[in-house]
Protein backbone atom coordinates (compact mmCIF):
# COMPACT_ATOMS: atom_id res chain seq x y z
CA UNK A 1 0.00 0.00 0.00
CA UNK A 2 1.69 3.15 -1.14
CA UNK A 3 -1.10 5.07 0.51
CA UNK A 4 -0.27 8.58 -0.60
CA UNK A 5 0.69 7.68 -4.12
CA UNK A 6 -2.43 5.58 -4.53
CA UNK A 7 -4.77 8.33 -3.42
CA UNK A 8 -3.00 10.95 -5.50
CA UNK A 9 -3.23 8.76 -8.58
CA UNK A 10 -6.92 8.10 -8.16
CA UNK A 11 -7.68 11.72 -7.39
CA UNK A 12 -5.70 12.82 -10.42
CA UNK A 13 -7.73 10.56 -12.66
CA UNK A 14 -10.93 11.72 -11.03
CA UNK A 15 -11.81 8.19 -10.06
CA UNK A 16 -13.57 6.96 -6.97
CA UNK A 17 -11.79 4.72 -4.49
CA UNK A 18 -14.30 2.08 -5.53
CA UNK A 19 -12.16 1.40 -8.57
CA UNK A 20 -9.47 -0.39 -6.58
CA UNK A 21 -10.97 -3.88 -6.83
CA UNK A 22 -11.34 -3.40 -10.57
CA UNK A 23 -7.64 -2.59 -10.87
CA UNK A 24 -6.79 -5.65 -8.87
CA UNK A 25 -8.92 -7.85 -11.09
CA UNK A 26 -7.94 -6.32 -14.42
CA UNK A 27 -7.07 -8.75 -17.20
CA UNK A 28 -3.57 -10.12 -16.52
CA UNK A 29 -1.01 -9.12 -19.14
CA UNK A 30 2.59 -10.29 -18.83
CA UNK A 31 3.72 -7.73 -21.43
CA UNK A 32 2.43 -4.90 -19.24
CA UNK A 33 4.51 -6.36 -16.40
CA UNK A 34 7.55 -6.25 -18.66
CA UNK A 35 6.85 -2.63 -19.57
CA UNK A 36 6.78 -1.57 -15.94
CA UNK A 37 9.99 -0.04 -14.66
CA UNK A 38 12.15 -2.68 -13.00
CA UNK A 39 14.80 -2.19 -10.38
CA UNK A 40 17.54 0.32 -11.25
CA UNK A 41 19.74 -1.30 -13.91
CA UNK A 42 23.48 -1.73 -13.48
CA UNK A 43 25.83 -1.92 -16.47
CA UNK A 44 28.06 -4.22 -14.40
CA UNK A 45 25.41 -6.81 -13.61
CA UNK A 46 22.43 -7.60 -15.84
CA UNK A 47 20.72 -9.53 -13.01
CA UNK A 48 20.26 -6.23 -11.13
CA UNK A 49 17.58 -4.92 -13.52
CA UNK A 50 15.63 -8.17 -13.13
CA UNK A 51 15.16 -7.76 -9.39
CA UNK A 52 11.80 -7.01 -7.82
CA UNK A 53 11.07 -3.34 -8.53
CA UNK A 54 10.69 -1.12 -5.50
CA UNK A 55 7.78 1.28 -6.03
CA UNK A 56 9.17 3.64 -3.40
CA UNK A 57 12.80 3.49 -4.50
CA UNK A 58 14.65 6.67 -3.63
CA UNK A 59 11.65 8.75 -2.58
CA UNK A 60 10.97 7.29 0.86
CA UNK A 61 11.80 8.77 4.26
CA UNK A 62 15.38 8.48 5.50
CA UNK A 63 16.46 5.45 7.51
CA UNK A 64 16.09 5.92 11.25
CA UNK A 65 19.26 5.09 13.15
CA UNK A 66 17.27 4.78 16.32
CA UNK A 67 14.92 2.17 14.89
CA UNK A 68 17.21 -0.23 13.11
CA UNK A 69 17.27 1.63 9.82
CA UNK A 70 13.49 1.48 9.37
CA UNK A 71 12.19 4.47 7.34
CA UNK A 72 11.67 7.37 9.72
CA UNK A 73 7.90 7.81 9.54
CA UNK A 74 4.88 7.42 11.81
CA UNK A 75 4.74 3.82 13.03
CA UNK A 76 8.50 3.20 12.94
CA UNK A 77 8.85 3.14 16.70
CA UNK A 78 5.93 0.78 17.32
CA UNK A 79 7.12 -1.49 14.53
CA UNK A 80 10.64 -1.57 15.87
CA UNK A 81 9.68 -2.55 19.40
CA UNK A 82 7.11 -5.06 18.23
CA UNK A 83 9.41 -6.81 15.79
CA UNK A 84 12.99 -6.88 17.07
CA UNK A 85 12.30 -9.26 19.94
CA UNK A 86 13.17 -12.13 17.63
CA UNK A 87 14.97 -10.84 14.56
CA UNK A 88 16.69 -7.71 13.41
CA UNK A 89 15.01 -5.23 11.09
CA UNK A 90 17.00 -6.60 8.12
CA UNK A 91 14.33 -9.19 7.37
CA UNK A 92 11.67 -6.45 7.33
CA UNK A 93 13.65 -4.01 5.17
CA UNK A 94 14.13 -6.66 2.47
CA UNK A 95 10.39 -7.05 1.80
CA UNK A 96 8.36 -5.63 -1.13
CA UNK A 97 5.11 -7.55 -0.87
CA UNK A 98 1.35 -7.15 -1.20
CA UNK A 99 -0.93 -5.99 1.61
CA UNK A 100 -2.48 -9.45 1.75
CA UNK A 101 0.96 -11.00 2.29
CA UNK A 102 1.61 -8.62 5.20
CA UNK A 103 -1.70 -9.60 6.81
CA UNK A 104 -0.76 -13.25 6.42
CA UNK A 105 2.76 -12.77 7.79
CA UNK A 106 1.34 -11.00 10.84
CA UNK A 107 -0.90 -14.01 11.46
CA UNK A 108 2.06 -16.36 10.97
CA UNK A 109 4.26 -14.40 13.36
CA UNK A 110 1.55 -14.60 16.05
CA UNK A 111 0.33 -18.16 15.54
CA UNK A 112 3.49 -20.01 14.54
CA UNK A 113 6.30 -17.92 16.01
CA UNK A 114 4.70 -16.79 19.24
CA UNK A 115 4.65 -13.05 18.61
CA UNK A 116 2.80 -11.09 21.27
CA UNK A 117 -0.39 -9.60 19.80
CA UNK A 118 -0.64 -5.91 20.77
CA UNK A 119 -3.87 -3.94 21.11
CA UNK A 120 -5.88 -3.39 17.93
CA UNK A 121 -4.79 0.21 17.51
CA UNK A 122 -1.07 -0.61 17.68
CA UNK A 123 -1.57 -3.49 15.29
CA UNK A 124 -3.26 -1.10 12.86
CA UNK A 125 -0.40 1.40 13.15
CA UNK A 126 2.25 -1.26 12.50
CA UNK A 127 0.46 -2.94 9.62
CA UNK A 128 -0.20 0.41 7.96
CA UNK A 129 3.46 1.27 8.35
CA UNK A 130 4.59 -2.05 6.85
CA UNK A 131 2.12 -1.80 3.96
CA UNK A 132 3.24 1.74 3.22
CA UNK A 133 7.01 1.33 3.31
CA UNK A 134 7.56 -2.31 2.34
CA UNK A 135 5.03 -2.76 -0.40
CA UNK A 136 5.01 -4.18 -3.90
CA UNK A 137 1.80 -2.32 -4.64
CA UNK A 138 1.77 0.94 -6.60
CA UNK B 1 30.04 -6.44 18.74
CA UNK B 2 31.89 -3.21 19.53
CA UNK B 3 33.28 -2.28 22.93
CA UNK B 4 30.91 0.62 22.95
CA UNK B 5 28.00 -1.75 22.51
CA UNK B 6 29.35 -4.05 25.21
CA UNK B 7 29.43 -1.18 27.60
CA UNK B 8 25.89 -0.17 26.82
CA UNK B 9 24.70 -3.69 27.35
CA UNK B 10 26.44 -4.06 30.65
CA UNK B 11 25.10 -0.76 31.85
CA UNK B 12 21.60 -1.77 30.92
CA UNK B 13 21.84 -5.00 32.81
CA UNK B 14 23.57 -3.45 35.78
CA UNK B 15 20.71 -1.01 36.04
CA UNK B 16 18.35 -3.94 36.42
CA UNK B 17 20.42 -5.40 39.21
CA UNK B 18 20.37 -2.15 41.13
CA UNK B 19 16.64 -1.97 40.76
CA UNK B 20 16.75 1.33 38.92
CA UNK B 21 14.76 -0.04 36.05
CA UNK B 22 11.71 -0.68 38.10
CA UNK B 23 11.49 2.90 39.22
CA UNK B 24 11.24 3.98 35.64
CA UNK B 25 14.51 5.86 35.69
CA UNK B 26 16.07 6.40 32.32
CA UNK B 27 19.69 7.08 31.78
CA UNK B 28 22.29 4.61 30.89
CA UNK B 29 23.60 7.76 29.35
CA UNK B 30 23.70 6.29 25.89
CA UNK B 31 21.23 8.71 24.58
CA UNK B 32 18.55 7.12 22.45
CA UNK B 33 15.99 6.59 25.19
CA UNK B 34 12.91 8.75 25.45
CA UNK B 35 11.08 9.28 28.73
CA UNK B 36 9.78 6.12 30.29
CA UNK B 37 6.04 6.07 30.61
CA UNK B 38 4.46 3.12 32.38
CA UNK B 39 2.53 2.02 29.31
CA UNK B 40 5.72 1.81 27.29
CA UNK B 41 7.43 -0.21 29.97
CA UNK B 42 4.54 -2.63 30.19
CA UNK B 43 4.60 -2.94 26.43
CA UNK B 44 8.30 -3.68 26.32
CA UNK B 45 8.00 -6.18 29.05
CA UNK B 46 5.37 -8.13 27.24
CA UNK B 47 7.13 -8.17 23.90
CA UNK B 48 10.83 -7.82 23.27
CA UNK B 49 12.01 -7.60 26.81
CA UNK B 50 10.28 -10.81 27.75
CA UNK B 51 11.97 -12.71 24.98
CA UNK B 52 15.44 -11.47 25.84
CA UNK B 53 14.68 -11.67 29.51
CA UNK B 54 13.67 -15.31 29.22
CA UNK B 55 17.20 -16.11 28.11
CA UNK B 56 18.94 -13.79 30.52
CA UNK B 57 16.75 -14.67 33.45
CA UNK B 58 15.88 -11.02 34.02
CA UNK B 59 14.03 -8.13 32.44
CA UNK B 60 15.84 -5.46 30.48
CA UNK B 61 14.22 -2.09 31.19
CA UNK B 62 16.66 -0.19 29.02
CA UNK B 63 16.21 -2.43 26.04
CA UNK B 64 14.95 0.56 24.10
CA UNK B 65 18.37 2.10 24.49
CA UNK B 66 20.03 -0.68 22.57
CA UNK B 67 21.37 0.56 19.28
CA UNK B 68 19.62 -0.63 16.17
CA UNK B 69 19.46 -4.37 15.69
CA UNK B 70 21.67 -4.99 18.69
CA UNK B 71 20.98 -7.75 21.13
CA UNK B 72 22.13 -8.39 24.69
CA UNK B 73 25.65 -9.75 25.12
CA UNK B 74 24.37 -12.99 26.51
CA UNK B 75 22.64 -13.72 23.22
CA UNK B 76 24.94 -12.04 20.73
CA UNK B 77 27.17 -14.98 19.89
CA UNK B 78 24.21 -17.23 19.22
CA UNK B 79 23.52 -15.67 15.85
CA UNK B 80 26.87 -16.96 14.58
CA UNK B 81 27.81 -13.41 13.54
CA UNK B 82 31.30 -13.79 15.04
CA UNK B 83 32.03 -16.56 12.54
CA UNK B 84 31.46 -14.28 9.57
CA UNK B 85 35.14 -13.37 9.85
CA UNK B 86 35.91 -16.85 8.48
CA UNK B 87 33.76 -16.22 5.43
CA UNK B 88 35.02 -14.39 2.38
CA UNK B 89 33.07 -12.00 0.15
CA UNK B 90 29.58 -13.15 1.16
CA UNK B 91 26.69 -10.69 0.97
CA UNK B 92 24.88 -10.58 4.30
CA UNK B 93 21.09 -10.38 3.92
CA UNK B 94 20.36 -10.47 7.64
CA UNK B 95 22.32 -10.64 10.88
CA UNK B 96 19.66 -12.20 13.13
CA UNK B 97 18.97 -14.78 11.87
CA UNK B 98 22.26 -14.90 9.98
CA UNK B 99 21.74 -15.27 6.24
CA UNK B 100 24.37 -14.60 3.60
CA UNK B 101 24.81 -15.47 -0.06
CA UNK B 102 27.82 -15.86 -2.35
CA UNK B 103 28.45 -13.77 -5.49
CA UNK B 104 28.60 -16.02 -8.58
CA UNK B 105 32.28 -15.40 -9.31
CA UNK B 106 33.21 -16.75 -5.85
CA UNK B 107 31.52 -20.06 -6.63
CA UNK B 108 33.99 -21.07 -9.35
CA UNK B 109 35.57 -23.95 -7.38
CA UNK B 110 34.39 -27.46 -8.20
CA UNK B 111 34.15 -28.11 -4.46
CA UNK B 112 32.81 -25.08 -2.61
CA UNK B 113 35.18 -24.18 0.23
CA UNK B 114 33.82 -23.25 3.67
CA UNK B 115 34.57 -19.56 3.22
CA UNK B 116 32.34 -19.40 0.14
CA UNK B 117 29.47 -21.57 1.35
CA UNK B 118 26.24 -19.59 1.78
CA UNK B 119 24.58 -19.37 5.20
CA UNK B 120 20.90 -20.00 5.83
CA UNK B 121 20.08 -19.89 9.52
CA UNK B 122 16.43 -20.23 10.55
CA UNK B 123 17.26 -19.66 14.19
CA UNK B 124 20.30 -19.33 16.44
CA UNK B 125 23.41 -21.51 16.51
CA UNK B 126 23.29 -24.04 19.38
CA UNK B 127 25.87 -23.52 22.11
CA UNK B 128 27.45 -26.97 21.68
CA UNK B 129 28.04 -26.18 18.00
CA UNK B 130 29.68 -22.88 18.87
CA UNK B 131 31.88 -24.79 21.32
CA UNK B 132 32.61 -27.60 18.80
CA UNK B 133 31.42 -29.96 21.50
CA UNK B 134 29.97 -33.22 20.17
CA UNK B 135 30.36 -35.19 23.39
CA UNK B 136 27.35 -37.33 24.15
CA UNK B 137 25.66 -36.49 20.82
CA UNK B 138 23.01 -39.08 20.00
CA UNK B 139 20.91 -39.58 16.90
CA UNK B 140 17.52 -41.17 17.49
CA UNK B 141 15.68 -43.05 14.75
CA UNK B 142 12.10 -43.83 15.74
CA UNK B 143 8.49 -43.84 14.59
CA UNK B 144 7.33 -46.37 11.99
CA UNK B 145 10.35 -48.66 12.40
CA UNK B 146 10.77 -52.15 13.86
CA UNK B 147 14.03 -51.37 15.74
CA UNK B 148 14.25 -47.81 17.04
CA UNK B 149 17.93 -46.77 17.18
CA UNK B 150 20.00 -44.57 19.45
CA UNK B 151 23.29 -43.97 17.66
CA UNK B 152 26.37 -42.10 18.79
CA UNK B 153 28.58 -40.56 16.12
CA UNK B 154 31.05 -43.41 16.75
CA UNK B 155 28.21 -45.91 16.17
CA UNK B 156 27.51 -44.26 12.83
CA UNK B 157 31.18 -44.40 11.88
CA UNK B 158 31.70 -48.02 12.94
CA UNK B 159 28.42 -49.71 12.00
CA UNK B 160 27.80 -48.28 8.54
CA UNK B 161 29.83 -47.75 5.38
CA UNK B 162 31.41 -44.29 5.24
CA UNK B 163 30.74 -42.42 2.00
CA UNK B 164 32.16 -39.14 0.65
CA UNK B 165 30.28 -37.22 -2.04
CA UNK B 166 30.14 -33.76 -3.55
CA UNK B 167 26.51 -32.68 -3.42
CA UNK B 168 24.74 -29.42 -4.16
CA UNK B 169 22.83 -27.74 -1.37
CA UNK B 170 20.56 -24.95 -2.55
CA UNK B 171 18.05 -22.91 -0.60
CA UNK B 172 14.51 -23.37 -1.95
CA UNK B 173 14.23 -19.58 -2.08
CA UNK B 174 17.38 -18.98 -4.12
CA UNK B 175 16.31 -16.49 -6.84
CA UNK B 176 13.44 -15.07 -4.78
CA UNK B 177 14.69 -11.51 -5.40
CA UNK B 178 13.53 -11.70 -9.02
CA UNK B 179 9.83 -12.37 -8.45
CA UNK B 180 7.40 -9.58 -9.23
CA UNK B 181 5.40 -8.73 -7.19
CA UNK B 182 7.89 -9.48 -4.46
CA UNK B 183 7.72 -12.67 -2.44
CA UNK B 184 8.39 -12.63 1.29
CA UNK B 185 11.57 -13.92 2.86
CA UNK B 186 15.28 -13.35 2.40
CA UNK B 187 15.87 -11.76 -1.00
CA UNK B 188 18.35 -14.31 -2.33
CA UNK B 189 19.61 -13.52 -5.84
CA UNK B 190 21.74 -16.36 -7.24
CA UNK B 191 24.10 -17.24 -4.41
CA UNK B 192 22.20 -19.47 -1.96
CA UNK B 193 23.87 -22.52 -3.44
CA UNK B 194 27.10 -24.44 -3.06
CA UNK B 195 28.62 -27.86 -3.66
CA UNK B 196 30.89 -28.95 -0.81
CA UNK B 197 32.08 -32.50 -0.29
CA UNK B 198 30.17 -34.32 2.44
CA UNK B 199 31.28 -37.36 4.44
CA UNK B 200 28.93 -39.56 6.39
CA UNK B 201 26.76 -42.64 6.08
CA UNK B 202 23.86 -43.32 3.76
CA UNK B 203 20.53 -42.34 5.28
CA UNK B 204 19.11 -45.42 3.51
CA UNK B 205 21.55 -47.77 5.31
CA UNK B 206 20.59 -46.39 8.72
CA UNK B 207 16.88 -46.55 7.95
CA UNK B 208 17.29 -50.12 6.69
CA UNK B 209 18.93 -51.08 9.99
CA UNK B 210 16.00 -49.55 11.85
CA UNK B 211 13.62 -51.61 9.71
CA UNK B 212 11.23 -49.17 8.08
CA UNK B 213 7.66 -50.51 8.26
CA UNK B 214 5.25 -50.68 5.33
CA UNK B 215 3.23 -47.97 7.04
CA UNK B 216 6.08 -45.45 6.55
CA UNK B 217 5.14 -42.43 4.42
CA UNK B 218 7.36 -39.52 5.38
CA UNK B 219 10.41 -38.58 7.43
CA UNK B 220 10.51 -35.88 10.12
CA UNK B 221 13.85 -34.27 10.98
CA UNK B 222 14.79 -32.56 14.23
CA UNK B 223 17.80 -30.58 15.40
CA UNK B 224 18.81 -28.60 18.48
CA UNK B 225 18.98 -25.10 16.98
CA UNK B 226 17.44 -22.35 19.09
CA UNK B 227 14.33 -20.36 18.14
CA UNK B 228 14.90 -16.67 17.41
CA UNK B 229 12.78 -15.76 20.43
CA UNK B 230 15.13 -17.75 22.66
CA UNK B 231 12.12 -19.86 23.75
CA UNK B 232 13.56 -23.37 24.30
CA UNK B 233 10.11 -24.93 23.75
CA UNK B 234 9.72 -23.58 20.22
CA UNK B 235 10.71 -25.63 17.21
CA UNK B 236 12.89 -23.68 14.74
CA UNK B 237 12.44 -25.86 11.68
CA UNK B 238 11.51 -29.51 11.26
CA UNK B 239 11.04 -30.72 7.72
CA UNK B 240 10.96 -34.10 6.02
CA UNK B 241 10.81 -35.96 2.72
CA UNK B 242 8.66 -38.75 1.26
CA UNK B 243 10.03 -42.12 2.42
CA UNK B 244 10.95 -43.12 -1.15
CA UNK B 245 13.23 -40.10 -1.43
CA UNK B 246 14.85 -40.92 1.92
CA UNK B 247 15.49 -44.52 0.84
CA UNK B 248 17.36 -43.53 -2.33
CA UNK B 249 21.05 -44.11 -1.95
CA UNK B 250 22.15 -40.47 -2.42
CA UNK B 251 21.20 -38.92 0.90
CA UNK B 252 23.77 -38.83 3.71
CA UNK B 253 23.83 -38.34 7.45
CA UNK B 254 27.06 -36.32 7.40
CA UNK B 255 29.60 -35.38 10.07
CA UNK B 256 32.19 -33.78 7.79
CA UNK B 257 32.22 -31.05 5.16
CA UNK B 258 35.30 -30.83 2.94
CA UNK B 259 37.15 -33.31 5.16
CA UNK B 260 36.71 -31.40 8.42
CA UNK B 261 34.02 -31.47 11.13
CA UNK B 262 30.91 -29.74 9.84
CA UNK B 263 31.32 -26.07 10.86
CA UNK B 264 28.96 -24.57 13.46
CA UNK B 265 27.14 -22.47 10.86
CA UNK B 266 26.47 -25.52 8.71
CA UNK B 267 25.14 -27.96 11.28
CA UNK B 268 27.82 -29.30 13.68
CA UNK B 269 28.08 -32.13 14.62
CA UNK B 270 25.60 -33.97 12.34
CA UNK B 271 23.37 -32.93 9.48
CA UNK B 272 21.37 -34.47 6.73
CA UNK B 273 22.31 -33.86 3.12
CA UNK B 274 19.35 -34.88 0.96
CA UNK B 275 20.23 -33.61 -2.50
CA UNK B 276 17.79 -32.39 -5.14
CA UNK B 277 15.25 -31.03 -2.67
CA UNK B 278 15.15 -27.55 -1.08
CA UNK B 279 18.09 -27.20 1.32
CA UNK B 280 15.72 -26.98 4.27
CA UNK B 281 15.12 -30.77 4.23
CA UNK B 282 18.85 -31.22 4.95
CA UNK B 283 18.37 -30.63 8.69
CA UNK B 284 21.33 -29.14 10.53
CA UNK B 285 22.26 -30.01 14.15
CA UNK B 286 20.47 -33.32 13.54
CA UNK B 287 19.50 -35.36 16.59
CA UNK B 288 16.33 -37.22 15.59
CA UNK B 289 14.65 -38.70 12.53
CA UNK B 290 11.11 -39.90 13.10
CA UNK B 291 9.41 -42.01 10.45
CA UNK B 292 5.75 -41.06 10.06
CA UNK B 293 2.71 -42.70 8.53
CA UNK B 294 1.64 -39.39 6.99
CA UNK B 295 3.17 -36.21 5.59
CA UNK B 296 5.15 -34.33 8.23
CA UNK B 297 3.55 -31.27 9.84
CA UNK B 298 6.57 -29.81 11.68
CA UNK B 299 7.72 -26.18 11.69
CA UNK B 300 7.95 -24.84 8.12
CA UNK B 301 6.18 -27.84 6.58
CA UNK B 302 2.76 -26.17 6.69
CA UNK B 303 1.08 -22.95 5.52
CA UNK B 304 3.08 -21.24 2.79
CA UNK B 305 6.51 -22.45 3.94
CA UNK B 306 8.36 -24.42 1.25
CA UNK B 307 5.06 -24.90 -0.55
CA UNK B 308 3.90 -24.04 -4.06
CA UNK B 309 0.39 -23.44 -5.41
CA UNK B 310 -1.17 -26.73 -6.58
CA UNK B 311 -2.01 -25.05 -9.91
CA UNK B 312 -0.43 -22.20 -11.94
CA UNK B 313 -1.41 -18.74 -10.71
CA UNK B 314 -1.05 -15.19 -12.02
CA UNK B 315 1.67 -13.15 -10.28
CA UNK B 316 0.41 -11.69 -7.01
CA UNK B 317 -2.54 -14.08 -6.59
CA UNK B 318 -3.63 -14.79 -3.02
CA UNK B 319 -3.64 -18.58 -2.98
CA UNK B 320 -5.61 -20.21 -0.12
CA UNK B 321 -3.38 -22.21 2.24
CA UNK B 322 -5.37 -25.34 1.47
CA UNK B 323 -4.21 -25.11 -2.17
CA UNK B 324 -0.51 -25.05 -1.31
CA UNK B 325 1.47 -28.29 -1.74
CA UNK B 326 4.92 -29.23 -0.44
CA UNK B 327 7.76 -28.39 -2.80
CA UNK B 328 9.86 -31.43 -3.69
CA UNK B 329 12.40 -31.56 -6.54
CA UNK B 330 14.37 -28.41 -7.30
CA UNK B 331 14.48 -27.37 -10.98
CA UNK B 332 17.47 -27.51 -13.34
CA UNK B 333 19.84 -24.58 -12.94
CA UNK B 334 23.27 -23.16 -13.76
CA UNK B 335 25.63 -20.31 -12.94
CA UNK B 336 28.33 -18.44 -14.84
CA UNK B 337 31.18 -18.41 -12.31
CA UNK B 338 33.92 -17.09 -14.62
CA UNK B 339 34.56 -14.38 -15.57
CA UNK B 340 33.06 -12.02 -13.03
CA UNK B 341 30.17 -9.99 -14.41
CA UNK B 342 31.27 -6.68 -15.96
CA UNK B 343 34.66 -8.02 -17.12
CA UNK B 344 36.37 -6.59 -20.23
CA UNK B 345 37.41 -9.02 -22.96
CA UNK B 346 39.30 -8.50 -26.22
CA UNK B 347 37.10 -7.90 -29.29
CA UNK B 348 37.33 -10.66 -31.90
CA UNK B 349 39.25 -13.06 -29.67
CA UNK B 350 37.96 -16.23 -28.02
CA UNK B 351 37.27 -15.78 -24.31
CA UNK B 352 36.63 -18.64 -21.90
CA UNK B 353 33.32 -18.66 -20.04
CA UNK B 354 32.65 -21.34 -17.45
CA UNK B 355 30.42 -22.32 -14.57
CA UNK B 356 28.40 -25.13 -13.03
CA UNK B 357 25.08 -26.78 -13.80
CA UNK B 358 22.91 -29.00 -11.59
CA UNK B 359 19.39 -30.41 -11.40
CA UNK B 360 17.05 -31.59 -8.65
CA UNK B 361 16.28 -34.76 -10.57
CA UNK B 362 19.86 -35.94 -11.04
CA UNK B 363 22.25 -35.04 -13.78
CA UNK B 364 22.24 -32.25 -16.34
CA UNK B 365 22.09 -33.34 -19.99
CA UNK B 366 23.19 -30.21 -21.89
CA UNK B 367 24.45 -26.67 -21.44
CA UNK B 368 24.14 -23.71 -23.81
CA UNK B 369 25.23 -20.07 -23.76
CA UNK B 370 24.04 -17.04 -25.73
CA UNK B 371 25.80 -13.70 -26.24
CA UNK B 372 22.90 -12.10 -28.14
CA UNK B 373 20.13 -12.00 -25.53
CA UNK B 374 18.96 -15.51 -26.29
CA UNK B 375 18.52 -15.15 -30.06
CA UNK B 376 21.14 -17.80 -30.86
CA UNK B 377 22.68 -20.41 -28.58
CA UNK B 378 25.95 -22.28 -28.72
CA UNK B 379 26.52 -25.57 -26.94
CA UNK B 380 29.01 -25.61 -24.09
CA UNK B 381 31.08 -28.64 -23.10
CA UNK B 382 29.64 -30.29 -20.03
CA UNK B 383 31.68 -32.56 -17.79
CA UNK B 384 30.06 -35.54 -16.08
CA UNK B 385 29.59 -35.11 -12.31
CA UNK B 386 31.94 -36.96 -9.91
CA UNK B 387 28.74 -38.46 -8.45
CA UNK B 388 25.00 -37.92 -8.81
CA UNK B 389 23.79 -34.53 -7.52
CA UNK B 390 27.25 -32.90 -7.67
CA UNK B 391 27.27 -29.86 -9.88
CA UNK B 392 28.81 -30.28 -13.30
CA UNK B 393 31.51 -28.08 -14.80
CA UNK B 394 30.67 -26.47 -18.13
CA UNK B 395 32.92 -24.40 -20.41
CA UNK B 396 32.44 -22.41 -23.59
CA UNK B 397 34.50 -20.07 -25.71
CA UNK B 398 32.77 -16.97 -26.96
CA UNK B 399 34.05 -14.45 -29.49
CA UNK B 400 32.48 -11.01 -29.36
CA UNK B 401 32.45 -9.55 -32.89
CA UNK B 402 32.69 -5.80 -32.21
CA UNK B 403 33.42 -3.52 -29.29
CA UNK B 404 30.53 -2.88 -26.93
CA UNK B 405 28.20 -4.32 -24.29
CA UNK B 406 27.24 -7.99 -24.32
CA UNK B 407 25.44 -10.29 -21.97
CA UNK B 408 26.20 -13.97 -21.55
CA UNK B 409 23.05 -15.95 -20.80
CA UNK B 410 23.49 -19.51 -19.54
CA UNK B 411 20.93 -22.29 -19.95
CA UNK B 412 21.09 -25.84 -18.60
CA UNK B 413 18.83 -28.68 -19.76
CA UNK B 414 18.00 -31.67 -17.56
CA UNK B 415 17.73 -35.33 -18.54
CA UNK B 416 14.03 -34.88 -19.37
CA UNK B 417 14.77 -32.11 -21.89
CA UNK B 418 13.52 -29.39 -19.54
CA UNK B 419 15.54 -26.15 -19.75
CA UNK B 420 15.91 -23.01 -17.68
CA UNK B 421 13.52 -20.20 -18.65
CA UNK B 422 14.74 -16.70 -19.61
CA UNK B 423 12.43 -15.14 -17.04
CA UNK B 424 10.99 -16.10 -13.66
CA UNK B 425 8.84 -19.22 -13.85
CA UNK B 426 5.66 -19.80 -11.81
CA UNK B 427 5.15 -16.93 -9.38
CA UNK B 428 4.34 -18.21 -5.88
CA UNK B 429 3.65 -16.41 -2.59
CA UNK B 430 6.97 -17.27 -0.92
CA UNK B 431 9.14 -17.12 -4.02
CA UNK B 432 10.51 -20.65 -4.36
CA UNK B 433 12.05 -22.51 -7.28
CA UNK B 434 13.22 -19.64 -9.47
CA UNK B 435 15.59 -21.21 -11.99
CA UNK B 436 15.73 -18.38 -14.52
CA UNK B 437 18.87 -18.18 -16.64
CA UNK B 438 21.86 -16.47 -15.06
CA UNK B 439 23.27 -13.54 -17.03
CA UNK B 440 26.59 -11.73 -16.77
CA UNK B 441 27.82 -8.62 -18.60
CA UNK B 442 30.93 -8.71 -20.82
CA UNK B 443 32.45 -5.58 -22.29
CA UNK B 444 34.33 -6.14 -25.57
CA UNK B 445 37.18 -3.64 -25.94
C1 LIG C 1 8.18 -14.13 18.45
C2 LIG C 1 9.24 -13.97 17.50
C3 LIG C 1 8.97 -13.02 16.33
C4 LIG C 1 8.50 -11.72 16.37
C5 LIG C 1 8.15 -10.88 17.58
C6 LIG C 1 8.45 -11.28 15.00
N1 LIG C 1 8.90 -12.26 14.17
FE1 LIG C 1 9.11 -12.11 12.17
N2 LIG C 1 9.86 -13.99 12.11
C7 LIG C 1 10.06 -14.82 13.18
C8 LIG C 1 10.67 -16.05 12.75
C9 LIG C 1 11.07 -17.22 13.62
C10 LIG C 1 10.85 -15.93 11.35
C11 LIG C 1 11.48 -16.94 10.39
C12 LIG C 1 12.92 -16.54 10.19
C13 LIG C 1 13.58 -17.23 9.06
O1 LIG C 1 13.01 -18.14 8.46
O2 LIG C 1 14.72 -16.85 8.74
C14 LIG C 1 10.33 -14.63 10.99
C15 LIG C 1 10.32 -14.15 9.69
C16 LIG C 1 9.87 -12.90 9.30
C17 LIG C 1 9.82 -12.45 7.94
C18 LIG C 1 10.22 -13.26 6.70
C19 LIG C 1 9.02 -14.05 6.30
C20 LIG C 1 9.27 -15.06 5.22
O3 LIG C 1 8.42 -15.17 4.33
O4 LIG C 1 10.30 -15.76 5.27
C21 LIG C 1 9.31 -11.18 7.97
C22 LIG C 1 9.05 -10.29 6.78
C23 LIG C 1 9.04 -10.86 9.35
N3 LIG C 1 9.41 -11.93 10.15
C24 LIG C 1 8.51 -9.67 9.78
C25 LIG C 1 8.20 -9.41 11.11
C26 LIG C 1 7.57 -8.19 11.55
C27 LIG C 1 7.18 -7.06 10.63
C28 LIG C 1 7.43 -8.30 12.88
C29 LIG C 1 6.76 -7.29 13.81
C30 LIG C 1 5.41 -6.96 13.46
C31 LIG C 1 7.96 -9.58 13.30
N4 LIG C 1 8.41 -10.23 12.19
C32 LIG C 1 7.99 -10.03 14.62
C33 LIG C 1 9.74 -14.53 14.49
C34 LIG C 1 9.22 -13.34 14.94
Amino acid sequence: MRGIAKIALLAGLGLAAGLMPVLAQSRPDPMRMSAMPGAAPSPDDPMQALRTPDPGEGDGPAASEEFGGLPDAPGAEDTYYQCVACHSTEIIKQQRITDARWDDLWQWMVEEQGMYEPDAETKQVILTYLKTHFSSEL
Amino acid sequence: MSDQADREQNEGIKAVESGAGDTGATGTGTGTGTGTDPARRAFLRSTGASAFGAMLGMTIPFQRNLPAGLIPVALAQDTGQAMMAEKDGLIVLGDRPLNAETPAHLLDDDITPYEHMFIRMNGLVPQNALDSDASGWMLTIDGEVDNPLELSIDDLKSRFETVTRAMVLECGGNGRAFFNPGASGNQWTTGAVGCPEWTGVRLADVLAEAGVRDSAVYTAHYGNDVHLSGDPEKEVISRGVPIDKAMQEDALIAWAMNGADIPALHGFPLRLVIPGYPGSVSQKYLNRITIRDQEHDGAKMTGYSYRLPAYPVAPGTEVPESDMVVMTEMPVKSLVTFPRTGTEVATGEAAEIRGHAWAGNGDVAAMHVSTDFGQTWQEATLEPPPNRFAWQRWRAEVTLPEAGYYEVWARATDANGVSQPATTPGWNPRGYGNNMQHRIALIAV
